[in-house]
Protein backbone atom coordinates (compact mmCIF):
# COMPACT_ATOMS: atom_id res chain seq x y z
CA UNK A 1 0.00 0.00 0.00
CA UNK A 2 2.92 2.58 0.97
CA UNK A 3 4.12 1.87 -2.50
CA UNK A 4 1.21 3.10 -4.35
CA UNK A 5 0.27 5.88 -2.50
CA UNK A 6 3.80 7.09 -2.35
CA UNK A 7 3.39 6.27 -6.47
CA UNK A 8 -0.02 7.67 -6.98
CA UNK A 9 1.02 11.30 -4.73
CA UNK A 10 4.19 11.58 -6.52
CA UNK A 11 2.36 11.57 -10.01
CA UNK A 12 0.04 13.55 -8.51
CA UNK A 13 2.82 16.11 -7.40
CA UNK A 14 4.18 15.68 -10.85
CA UNK A 15 1.14 16.63 -13.01
CA UNK A 16 0.51 19.84 -10.99
CA UNK A 17 3.95 21.09 -11.09
CA UNK A 18 4.03 20.80 -14.59
CA UNK A 19 0.32 22.21 -15.25
CA UNK A 20 1.11 25.51 -12.91
CA UNK A 21 4.13 25.72 -14.70
CA UNK A 22 2.52 26.50 -18.12
CA UNK A 23 -1.37 27.00 -16.22
CA UNK A 24 -2.81 25.95 -20.08
CA UNK A 25 -5.72 24.21 -19.28
CA UNK A 26 -6.25 26.54 -15.74
CA UNK A 27 -6.58 29.81 -17.87
CA UNK A 28 -7.99 28.04 -20.97
CA UNK A 29 -10.97 26.43 -18.27
CA UNK A 30 -11.51 29.25 -15.78
CA UNK A 31 -11.84 31.72 -18.94
CA UNK A 32 -14.43 29.52 -20.48
CA UNK A 33 -16.81 28.89 -17.02
CA UNK A 34 -16.76 31.89 -16.09
CA UNK A 35 -17.54 33.72 -19.49
CA UNK A 36 -20.79 30.85 -19.74
CA UNK A 37 -21.48 32.19 -16.29
CA UNK A 38 -21.58 35.71 -17.28
CA UNK A 39 -23.03 34.96 -20.67
CA UNK A 40 -25.92 33.29 -18.60
CA UNK A 41 -26.49 35.98 -16.23
CA UNK A 42 -27.01 38.67 -19.03
CA UNK A 43 -29.73 35.93 -20.15
CA UNK A 44 -31.81 35.44 -16.87
CA UNK A 45 -33.15 37.67 -14.63
CA UNK A 46 -30.74 36.97 -11.27
CA UNK A 47 -33.20 37.68 -9.47
CA UNK A 48 -35.98 35.69 -10.46
CA UNK A 49 -37.31 32.30 -9.44
CA UNK A 50 -36.49 30.37 -12.12
CA UNK A 51 -32.74 30.88 -11.77
CA UNK A 52 -33.11 29.35 -8.12
CA UNK A 53 -34.47 26.62 -10.29
CA UNK A 54 -32.22 25.84 -12.77
CA UNK A 55 -29.14 27.34 -10.42
CA UNK A 56 -28.14 23.92 -9.94
CA UNK A 57 -28.20 22.45 -13.44
CA UNK A 58 -26.43 25.56 -14.93
CA UNK A 59 -23.38 25.19 -12.09
CA UNK A 60 -22.98 21.51 -13.05
CA UNK A 61 -23.39 21.55 -16.86
CA UNK A 62 -20.28 24.52 -16.51
CA UNK A 63 -18.34 22.48 -14.42
CA UNK A 64 -19.13 19.30 -16.77
CA UNK A 65 -17.95 21.18 -20.01
CA UNK A 66 -14.67 22.83 -18.47
CA UNK A 67 -14.08 19.45 -16.94
CA UNK A 68 -14.01 17.83 -20.32
CA UNK A 69 -11.28 20.39 -21.37
CA UNK A 70 -9.35 19.32 -18.38
CA UNK A 71 -9.22 15.84 -18.10
CA UNK A 72 -8.71 15.26 -21.73
CA UNK A 73 -5.25 16.34 -21.32
CA UNK A 74 -5.05 14.48 -18.63
CA UNK A 75 -3.13 11.47 -20.57
CA UNK A 76 -2.85 13.27 -23.96
CA UNK A 77 0.09 15.51 -22.40
CA UNK A 78 1.62 12.38 -22.10
CA UNK A 79 2.31 11.38 -25.48
CA UNK A 80 4.72 13.71 -26.63
CA UNK A 81 8.72 12.13 -26.28
CA UNK A 82 7.05 8.73 -25.30
CA UNK A 83 6.55 9.46 -21.65
CA UNK A 84 3.73 7.66 -21.21
CA UNK A 85 4.91 4.35 -22.41
CA UNK A 86 7.90 5.51 -19.88
CA UNK A 87 5.44 5.98 -17.18
CA UNK A 88 3.45 2.14 -17.46
CA UNK A 89 7.00 0.94 -18.16
CA UNK A 90 8.24 2.47 -14.72
CA UNK A 91 7.57 0.33 -10.94
CA UNK A 92 4.81 2.32 -10.63
CA UNK A 93 1.44 0.19 -11.52
CA UNK A 94 -1.44 1.31 -14.17
CA UNK A 95 -3.45 2.07 -11.06
CA UNK A 96 -1.36 4.04 -9.26
CA UNK A 97 -0.69 5.76 -12.43
CA UNK A 98 -4.21 6.63 -12.66
CA UNK A 99 -5.49 7.23 -9.61
CA UNK A 100 -2.24 10.02 -9.29
CA UNK A 101 -3.64 11.68 -12.37
CA UNK A 102 -7.36 11.66 -10.72
CA UNK A 103 -6.25 13.36 -7.79
CA UNK A 104 -4.10 15.88 -9.62
CA UNK A 105 -7.49 16.22 -11.82
CA UNK A 106 -9.25 16.64 -8.76
CA UNK A 107 -7.58 19.37 -7.57
CA UNK A 108 -7.52 21.17 -10.68
CA UNK A 109 -11.01 21.00 -10.69
CA UNK A 110 -11.95 21.46 -7.11
CA UNK A 111 -9.54 24.96 -7.48
CA UNK A 112 -11.70 25.91 -10.75
CA UNK A 113 -15.14 24.82 -9.44
CA UNK A 114 -14.65 26.68 -5.94
CA UNK A 115 -13.96 30.11 -8.22
CA UNK A 116 -16.41 29.35 -10.29
CA UNK A 117 -19.22 28.98 -7.11
CA UNK A 118 -18.01 32.24 -6.32
CA UNK A 119 -18.64 34.13 -8.89
CA UNK A 120 -21.99 32.32 -9.41
CA UNK A 121 -22.91 33.92 -6.07
CA UNK A 122 -21.30 36.97 -6.95
CA UNK A 123 -23.29 37.63 -10.10
CA UNK A 124 -26.46 35.63 -9.43
CA UNK A 125 -27.34 36.72 -5.74
CA UNK A 126 -27.14 33.08 -4.57
CA UNK A 127 -27.39 32.54 -0.69
CA UNK A 128 -23.82 30.66 -0.34
CA UNK A 129 -23.69 31.08 3.30
CA UNK A 130 -26.79 29.38 4.36
CA UNK A 131 -25.42 25.64 3.22
CA UNK A 132 -21.53 25.95 1.94
CA UNK A 133 -19.96 23.04 4.08
CA UNK A 134 -22.49 21.09 2.49
CA UNK A 135 -22.66 22.49 -0.73
CA UNK A 136 -18.79 22.30 -0.74
CA UNK A 137 -19.45 18.47 -0.01
CA UNK A 138 -21.11 17.67 -2.58
CA UNK A 139 -19.49 19.92 -5.20
CA UNK A 140 -16.44 17.46 -4.11
CA UNK A 141 -18.17 14.39 -4.58
CA UNK A 142 -19.64 14.96 -8.04
CA UNK A 143 -16.04 16.38 -9.44
CA UNK A 144 -14.78 13.07 -8.25
CA UNK A 145 -17.42 11.42 -10.38
CA UNK A 146 -16.48 13.14 -12.58
CA UNK A 147 -12.93 13.08 -12.01
CA UNK A 148 -12.58 9.06 -11.80
CA UNK A 149 -14.88 8.93 -15.48
CA UNK A 150 -12.92 11.55 -16.96
CA UNK A 151 -9.27 10.70 -16.37
CA UNK A 152 -10.57 6.84 -16.54
CA UNK A 153 -11.75 7.34 -20.34
CA UNK A 154 -8.72 9.67 -20.99
CA UNK A 155 -6.83 6.32 -20.56
CA UNK A 156 -8.69 4.89 -22.71
CA UNK A 157 -9.44 7.21 -25.61
CA UNK A 158 -4.93 8.47 -25.46
CA UNK A 159 -4.12 6.60 -28.95
CA UNK A 160 -7.17 7.05 -30.55
CA UNK A 161 -7.95 9.10 -33.94
CA UNK A 162 -10.63 11.16 -32.90
CA UNK A 163 -9.55 11.41 -29.09
CA UNK A 164 -11.58 14.98 -28.29
CA UNK A 165 -14.78 13.76 -30.03
CA UNK A 166 -14.44 9.92 -28.26
CA UNK A 167 -14.36 11.39 -24.81
CA UNK A 168 -17.18 13.85 -24.00
CA UNK A 169 -18.78 11.30 -26.47
CA UNK A 170 -18.16 8.42 -23.96
CA UNK A 171 -18.17 10.20 -20.48
CA UNK A 172 -21.50 12.42 -20.81
CA UNK A 173 -23.47 9.47 -20.90
CA UNK A 174 -21.64 7.56 -18.23
CA UNK A 175 -21.98 10.75 -16.00
CA UNK A 176 -25.60 11.46 -16.19
CA UNK A 177 -26.65 9.55 -13.00
CA UNK A 178 -23.78 11.59 -10.83
CA UNK A 179 -24.79 15.09 -12.74
CA UNK A 180 -28.63 14.55 -11.95
CA UNK A 181 -27.54 13.91 -8.18
CA UNK A 182 -25.09 16.66 -8.32
CA UNK A 183 -27.57 19.00 -10.00
CA UNK A 184 -31.00 18.28 -7.72
CA UNK A 185 -28.57 18.22 -4.78
CA UNK A 186 -27.05 22.09 -5.90
CA UNK A 187 -30.53 23.23 -6.26
CA UNK A 188 -31.88 22.41 -3.25
CA UNK A 189 -28.45 23.46 -1.13
CA UNK A 190 -28.45 26.85 -3.15
CA UNK A 191 -32.22 27.57 -2.40
CA UNK A 192 -30.78 27.15 1.39
CA UNK A 193 -32.81 23.91 1.72
CA UNK A 194 -30.67 21.78 4.01
CA UNK A 195 -30.23 17.67 3.10
CA UNK A 196 -33.53 16.35 3.98
CA UNK A 197 -35.79 13.13 3.41
CA UNK A 198 -36.59 13.65 0.06
CA UNK A 199 -33.11 14.40 -1.67
CA UNK A 200 -30.57 12.42 0.95
CA UNK A 201 -31.77 9.47 -1.61
CA UNK A 202 -29.39 11.71 -4.34
CA UNK A 203 -26.15 12.13 -1.90
CA UNK A 204 -26.38 8.60 -1.32
CA UNK A 205 -26.80 7.63 -5.11
CA UNK A 206 -23.44 10.37 -5.73
CA UNK A 207 -21.70 8.40 -3.02
CA UNK A 208 -22.73 5.08 -4.39
CA UNK A 209 -21.32 6.14 -8.03
CA UNK A 210 -18.30 7.06 -6.61
CA UNK A 211 -17.10 4.25 -4.96
CA UNK A 212 -18.58 1.87 -7.34
CA UNK A 213 -16.75 3.29 -10.33
CA UNK A 214 -13.59 4.58 -8.46
CA UNK A 215 -13.19 0.45 -7.78
CA UNK A 216 -14.21 -0.41 -11.27
CA UNK A 217 -11.34 2.18 -12.90
CA UNK A 218 -8.83 0.85 -10.43
CA UNK A 219 -9.57 -2.37 -11.53
CA UNK A 220 -9.92 -1.91 -15.50
CA UNK A 221 -7.23 0.74 -15.88
CA UNK A 222 -4.55 -1.92 -16.73
CA UNK A 223 -6.31 -3.49 -18.95
CA UNK A 224 -6.81 -0.03 -20.93
CA UNK A 225 -3.31 0.91 -21.00
CA UNK A 226 -1.42 -2.51 -21.33
CA UNK A 227 -3.95 -5.27 -22.28
CA UNK B 1 -61.67 -2.36 -32.27
CA UNK B 2 -62.16 1.06 -30.52
CA UNK B 3 -60.75 3.46 -33.04
CA UNK B 4 -59.68 6.90 -31.36
CA UNK B 5 -56.15 7.84 -31.26
CA UNK B 6 -55.33 5.16 -34.39
CA UNK B 7 -53.52 7.75 -36.13
CA UNK B 8 -51.31 7.25 -33.35
CA UNK B 9 -51.38 3.62 -33.13
CA UNK B 10 -50.37 3.97 -37.04
CA UNK B 11 -47.42 6.14 -36.67
CA UNK B 12 -46.26 4.18 -33.63
CA UNK B 13 -46.21 0.90 -35.51
CA UNK B 14 -44.51 2.36 -38.53
CA UNK B 15 -42.02 3.24 -36.02
CA UNK B 16 -41.56 -0.11 -35.12
CA UNK B 17 -41.24 -1.51 -38.35
CA UNK B 18 -39.15 1.58 -40.35
CA UNK B 19 -36.26 1.10 -37.59
CA UNK B 20 -35.86 -2.48 -38.15
CA UNK B 21 -35.67 -2.53 -41.90
CA UNK B 22 -33.99 0.53 -42.03
CA UNK B 23 -31.12 -1.75 -40.15
CA UNK B 24 -31.84 -5.14 -42.34
CA UNK B 25 -31.05 -2.07 -45.32
CA UNK B 26 -28.22 -1.11 -43.86
CA UNK B 27 -26.90 -5.11 -42.95
CA UNK B 28 -27.63 -5.58 -46.60
CA UNK B 29 -25.34 -2.69 -47.60
CA UNK B 30 -22.61 -3.91 -45.77
CA UNK B 31 -22.77 -7.32 -46.24
CA UNK B 32 -22.57 -6.45 -49.84
CA UNK B 33 -19.68 -4.25 -48.99
CA UNK B 34 -17.58 -6.96 -47.01
CA UNK B 35 -17.84 -9.50 -50.39
CA UNK B 36 -16.75 -7.16 -52.81
CA UNK B 37 -14.04 -6.36 -50.33
CA UNK B 38 -13.06 -10.33 -49.39
CA UNK B 39 -12.78 -10.36 -53.02
CA UNK B 40 -10.85 -7.83 -53.77
CA UNK B 41 -8.49 -9.63 -51.02
CA UNK B 42 -8.48 -13.08 -52.30
CA UNK B 43 -7.40 -11.63 -55.68
CA UNK B 44 -4.51 -10.03 -53.96
CA UNK B 45 -3.64 -12.81 -52.04
CA UNK B 46 -3.60 -15.15 -55.42
CA UNK B 47 -1.54 -12.64 -56.97
CA UNK B 48 0.90 -12.34 -54.49
CA UNK B 49 1.44 -15.93 -54.60
CA UNK B 50 1.78 -16.59 -58.26
CA UNK B 51 5.19 -15.81 -59.41
CA UNK C 1 -19.09 -26.09 -46.58
CA UNK C 2 -22.17 -28.23 -45.24
CA UNK C 3 -22.18 -25.72 -41.71
CA UNK C 4 -22.50 -22.98 -43.19
CA UNK C 5 -25.53 -24.22 -45.19
CA UNK C 6 -26.73 -26.28 -41.58
CA UNK C 7 -26.80 -22.15 -40.75
CA UNK C 8 -28.40 -20.91 -43.56
CA UNK C 9 -31.05 -22.98 -43.22
CA UNK C 10 -31.55 -22.41 -39.49
CA UNK C 11 -31.38 -18.52 -40.72
CA UNK C 12 -34.20 -18.66 -43.06
CA UNK C 13 -35.92 -21.25 -40.88
CA UNK C 14 -36.51 -19.15 -38.23
CA UNK C 15 -36.76 -16.25 -40.29
CA UNK C 16 -39.89 -17.53 -41.81
CA UNK C 17 -41.11 -18.69 -38.33
CA UNK C 18 -40.62 -15.54 -37.27
CA UNK C 19 -42.38 -14.08 -39.99
CA UNK C 20 -45.98 -16.13 -39.64
CA UNK C 21 -46.07 -15.82 -35.94
CA UNK C 22 -45.99 -11.91 -36.34
CA UNK C 23 -48.45 -12.37 -38.64
CA UNK C 24 -50.29 -13.91 -36.75
CA UNK C 25 -49.98 -11.76 -33.93
CA UNK C 26 -51.16 -8.74 -35.45
CA UNK C 27 -54.39 -10.67 -36.12
CA UNK C 28 -54.72 -11.42 -32.32
CA UNK C 29 -53.46 -7.76 -31.50
CA UNK C 30 -56.09 -5.89 -33.87
CA UNK C 31 -59.09 -8.06 -34.05
CA UNK C 32 -59.22 -10.48 -30.21
CA UNK C 33 -57.52 -7.86 -27.90
CA UNK C 34 -60.59 -6.54 -26.12
CA UNK C 35 -60.32 -2.21 -26.22
CA UNK C 36 -59.14 -0.28 -23.45
CA UNK C 37 -60.99 2.33 -21.64
CA UNK C 38 -59.17 5.48 -21.85
CA UNK C 39 -56.26 5.40 -24.95
CA UNK C 40 -58.41 4.29 -27.72
CA UNK C 41 -56.17 2.16 -30.38
CA UNK C 42 -52.63 3.37 -29.19
CA UNK C 43 -52.40 1.17 -26.30
CA UNK C 44 -52.32 -1.55 -28.71
CA UNK C 45 -48.45 -0.48 -29.62
CA UNK C 46 -47.81 -2.15 -26.09
CA UNK C 47 -47.14 -5.47 -27.52
CA UNK C 48 -43.98 -4.43 -29.53
CA UNK C 49 -43.09 -1.75 -26.82
CA UNK C 50 -42.80 -4.05 -24.19
CA UNK C 51 -41.32 -6.80 -26.19
CA UNK C 52 -38.27 -4.47 -27.54
CA UNK C 53 -37.44 -3.08 -23.88
CA UNK C 54 -37.05 -6.51 -22.98
CA UNK C 55 -35.14 -8.03 -26.12
CA UNK C 56 -33.32 -4.44 -26.07
CA UNK C 57 -32.03 -4.71 -22.36
CA UNK C 58 -31.09 -8.43 -22.01
CA UNK C 59 -29.16 -7.68 -25.51
CA UNK C 60 -27.16 -5.00 -23.45
CA UNK C 61 -26.78 -7.58 -20.56
CA UNK C 62 -25.43 -10.30 -22.81
CA UNK C 63 -23.07 -8.11 -24.67
CA UNK C 64 -21.87 -7.06 -21.33
CA UNK C 65 -21.18 -10.82 -20.30
CA UNK C 66 -19.40 -11.45 -23.72
CA UNK C 67 -17.70 -8.18 -23.70
CA UNK C 68 -16.19 -9.74 -19.83
CA UNK C 69 -16.01 -13.69 -20.82
CA UNK C 70 -13.86 -11.82 -24.10
CA UNK C 71 -11.38 -9.63 -21.51
CA UNK C 72 -10.75 -12.66 -19.65
CA UNK C 73 -10.13 -15.48 -22.64
CA UNK C 74 -8.89 -13.15 -25.37
CA UNK C 75 -10.71 -14.87 -27.87
CA UNK C 76 -12.14 -12.69 -30.26
CA UNK C 77 -15.06 -14.76 -31.34
CA UNK C 78 -16.81 -13.61 -28.09
CA UNK C 79 -15.72 -9.72 -28.96
CA UNK C 80 -17.68 -10.53 -32.39
CA UNK C 81 -20.88 -11.75 -30.84
CA UNK C 82 -21.10 -9.40 -28.39
CA UNK C 83 -20.68 -6.19 -30.98
CA UNK C 84 -23.82 -8.14 -32.79
CA UNK C 85 -26.02 -8.27 -30.07
CA UNK C 86 -25.26 -4.70 -28.97
CA UNK C 87 -25.91 -3.75 -32.23
CA UNK C 88 -29.45 -5.32 -32.39
CA UNK C 89 -29.90 -4.91 -29.27
CA UNK C 90 -29.83 -0.97 -29.93
CA UNK C 91 -32.43 -1.54 -32.50
CA UNK C 92 -34.30 -2.91 -30.19
CA UNK C 93 -34.18 -0.25 -27.82
CA UNK C 94 -34.42 2.52 -30.58
CA UNK C 95 -37.87 0.66 -31.19
CA UNK C 96 -39.20 1.13 -27.48
CA UNK C 97 -37.55 4.49 -27.21
CA UNK C 98 -39.64 6.14 -30.13
CA UNK C 99 -42.57 4.01 -29.26
CA UNK C 100 -42.70 4.72 -26.01
CA UNK C 101 -42.26 8.70 -26.40
CA UNK C 102 -45.40 8.54 -29.20
CA UNK C 103 -47.58 6.59 -26.55
CA UNK C 104 -46.67 8.65 -23.79
CA UNK C 105 -48.14 11.90 -26.00
CA UNK C 106 -51.33 10.28 -25.89
CA UNK C 107 -51.71 9.09 -22.68
CA UNK C 108 -49.45 12.07 -20.68
CA UNK C 109 -49.50 14.46 -23.59
CA UNK C 110 -46.08 14.85 -23.15
CA UNK C 111 -43.27 13.56 -25.47
CA UNK C 112 -41.09 12.20 -22.85
CA UNK C 113 -40.83 12.24 -19.11
CA UNK C 114 -38.23 11.34 -16.87
CA UNK C 115 -39.44 8.10 -15.00
CA UNK C 116 -36.77 5.37 -14.19
CA UNK C 117 -37.67 3.37 -16.92
CA UNK C 118 -37.36 5.58 -20.38
CA UNK C 119 -34.22 7.45 -18.89
CA UNK C 120 -32.31 4.01 -18.21
CA UNK C 121 -33.09 3.24 -21.30
CA UNK C 122 -32.13 6.16 -23.12
CA UNK C 123 -28.57 6.40 -21.24
CA UNK C 124 -28.01 3.10 -22.39
CA UNK C 125 -29.07 3.60 -25.64
CA UNK C 126 -26.69 6.76 -25.45
CA UNK C 127 -23.66 4.84 -24.23
CA UNK C 128 -23.67 1.53 -26.20
CA UNK C 129 -23.97 3.72 -29.48
CA UNK C 130 -20.81 5.75 -28.18
CA UNK C 131 -19.21 2.06 -27.89
CA UNK C 132 -20.00 1.56 -31.62
CA UNK C 133 -18.78 4.55 -32.12
CA UNK C 134 -15.29 3.87 -30.50
CA UNK C 135 -15.15 0.68 -32.13
CA UNK C 136 -15.24 2.18 -35.60
CA UNK C 137 -12.21 4.92 -34.23
CA UNK C 138 -10.02 1.86 -33.37
CA UNK C 139 -8.22 -0.36 -36.39
CA UNK C 140 -6.55 -3.13 -34.69
CA UNK C 141 -9.01 -5.64 -33.33
CA UNK C 142 -7.40 -6.73 -29.99
CA UNK C 143 -7.26 -3.10 -29.27
CA UNK C 144 -10.75 -2.61 -30.30
CA UNK C 145 -11.96 -5.64 -28.65
CA UNK C 146 -10.49 -4.82 -25.44
CA UNK C 147 -11.32 -0.61 -24.85
CA UNK C 148 -15.00 -1.40 -26.31
CA UNK C 149 -15.15 -4.47 -23.57
CA UNK C 150 -14.52 -1.93 -20.84
CA UNK C 151 -16.49 0.66 -22.44
CA UNK C 152 -19.67 -1.55 -22.39
CA UNK C 153 -18.98 -3.12 -18.45
CA UNK C 154 -18.70 0.78 -17.77
CA UNK C 155 -21.81 1.40 -19.30
CA UNK C 156 -23.92 -1.80 -17.54
CA UNK C 157 -23.58 -0.74 -14.22
CA UNK C 158 -24.11 2.42 -15.18
CA UNK C 159 -27.49 1.58 -16.39
CA UNK C 160 -28.57 -0.22 -13.30
CA UNK C 161 -27.70 2.63 -11.18
CA UNK C 162 -29.78 5.14 -12.89
CA UNK C 163 -32.32 2.41 -12.95
CA UNK C 164 -31.98 2.30 -9.15
CA UNK C 165 -31.63 5.83 -8.76
CA UNK C 166 -34.42 7.12 -9.72
CA UNK C 167 -36.46 4.11 -9.06
CA UNK C 168 -35.83 5.04 -5.27
CA UNK C 169 -36.74 8.76 -6.06
CA UNK C 170 -39.96 7.80 -7.29
CA UNK C 171 -40.77 5.55 -4.60
CA UNK C 172 -41.02 9.31 -2.72
CA UNK C 173 -42.69 11.06 -6.36
CA UNK C 174 -45.07 8.26 -7.97
CA UNK C 175 -45.25 9.19 -11.52
CA UNK C 176 -47.30 7.57 -13.96
CA UNK C 177 -46.46 4.18 -15.36
CA UNK C 178 -46.92 3.22 -19.13
CA UNK C 179 -48.41 -0.07 -18.23
CA UNK C 180 -51.81 -1.99 -18.77
CA UNK C 181 -52.14 -2.94 -15.13
CA UNK C 182 -55.67 -3.22 -13.76
CA UNK C 183 -54.78 -3.80 -9.74
CA UNK C 184 -51.69 -5.59 -10.16
CA UNK C 185 -52.44 -7.61 -12.49
CA UNK C 186 -52.49 -8.04 -16.32
CA UNK C 187 -55.45 -9.66 -17.94
CA UNK C 188 -54.18 -13.20 -18.64
CA UNK C 189 -54.97 -12.59 -22.78
CA UNK C 190 -53.18 -9.93 -23.28
CA UNK C 191 -50.32 -10.91 -21.22
CA UNK C 192 -50.29 -14.45 -22.83
CA UNK C 193 -50.43 -12.27 -26.67
CA UNK C 194 -47.43 -10.09 -25.52
CA UNK C 195 -45.31 -13.43 -24.60
CA UNK C 196 -46.14 -14.50 -28.31
CA UNK C 197 -44.88 -11.37 -29.96
CA UNK C 198 -41.80 -11.84 -28.17
CA UNK C 199 -40.99 -14.80 -29.38
CA UNK C 200 -41.44 -13.79 -32.73
CA UNK C 201 -39.03 -10.72 -32.22
CA UNK C 202 -37.08 -13.13 -30.09
CA UNK C 203 -36.71 -14.96 -33.17
CA UNK C 204 -36.47 -12.16 -34.99
CA UNK C 205 -33.93 -10.60 -33.32
CA UNK C 206 -31.87 -13.95 -33.38
CA UNK C 207 -31.76 -13.87 -37.07
CA UNK C 208 -30.24 -10.27 -37.20
CA UNK C 209 -27.79 -11.49 -34.52
CA UNK C 210 -26.98 -14.35 -36.57
CA UNK C 211 -26.87 -12.32 -39.95
CA UNK C 212 -24.46 -9.70 -38.26
CA UNK C 213 -22.17 -12.21 -36.61
CA UNK C 214 -21.73 -14.15 -40.45
CA UNK C 215 -20.35 -10.30 -40.97
CA UNK C 216 -18.21 -10.27 -38.44
CA UNK C 217 -16.50 -13.38 -39.47
CA UNK C 218 -16.06 -12.30 -43.12
CA UNK C 219 -14.46 -9.29 -41.79
CA UNK C 220 -12.17 -10.84 -39.71
CA UNK C 221 -11.32 -13.33 -42.33
CA UNK C 222 -10.73 -9.89 -44.47
CA UNK C 223 -8.04 -8.57 -42.38
CA UNK C 224 -6.22 -12.16 -42.01
CA UNK C 225 -6.10 -12.36 -45.43
CA UNK C 226 -4.88 -9.04 -46.11
CA UNK C 227 -2.68 -9.79 -43.59
CA UNK C 228 -1.33 -12.94 -45.46
CA UNK C 229 -1.21 -10.93 -48.52
CA UNK C 230 0.86 -8.07 -47.21
CA UNK C 231 3.43 -10.54 -45.63
CA UNK C 232 4.77 -11.96 -49.40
Amino acid sequence: MPGFLRAALAIAAKDLRSELRTKEVLNASLAFSVTILLLFSFAFDPSSEELQQIGGGLLWMVFAFAGALTLNRSFARETQNDCLDALIASPASSSALYFGKALANFALLMAIEVFCLLVFGLFYNARLAAQFGTIILVIALGTWALTVIGTMFSALTVNLRLRELMLPTLVYPLMIPALMAAMTLTTDLLAGTPINNENRIWLRVLLAFDVIFTALATFFVDTVLVG
Amino acid sequence: MDLRNSQFLFIGFTAAWVIPMVYLILLNLRDRKLRRELDRVKRMVEQSTKP
Amino acid sequence: MSESTVRDKVLFGLAGFAAILLTWNLHTIFLVMPDELNQGAIWRIFFFHVPAALLGLTGFGLGMIFSLTYLFTNNLRYDAIAESIIEVALVFAAVNLVTGSIWARIIWGIWWAWDARLTSMLVCWLIFAGYLMLRRAIDEPTQRARLSAVVSIFGAVDVVIVWKSIEWWRTQHPAPVLSIRNGGGMDPGMESTMYWNLLALFCFAVVLVMVRMRQARISQEIDSLRRLAHSY
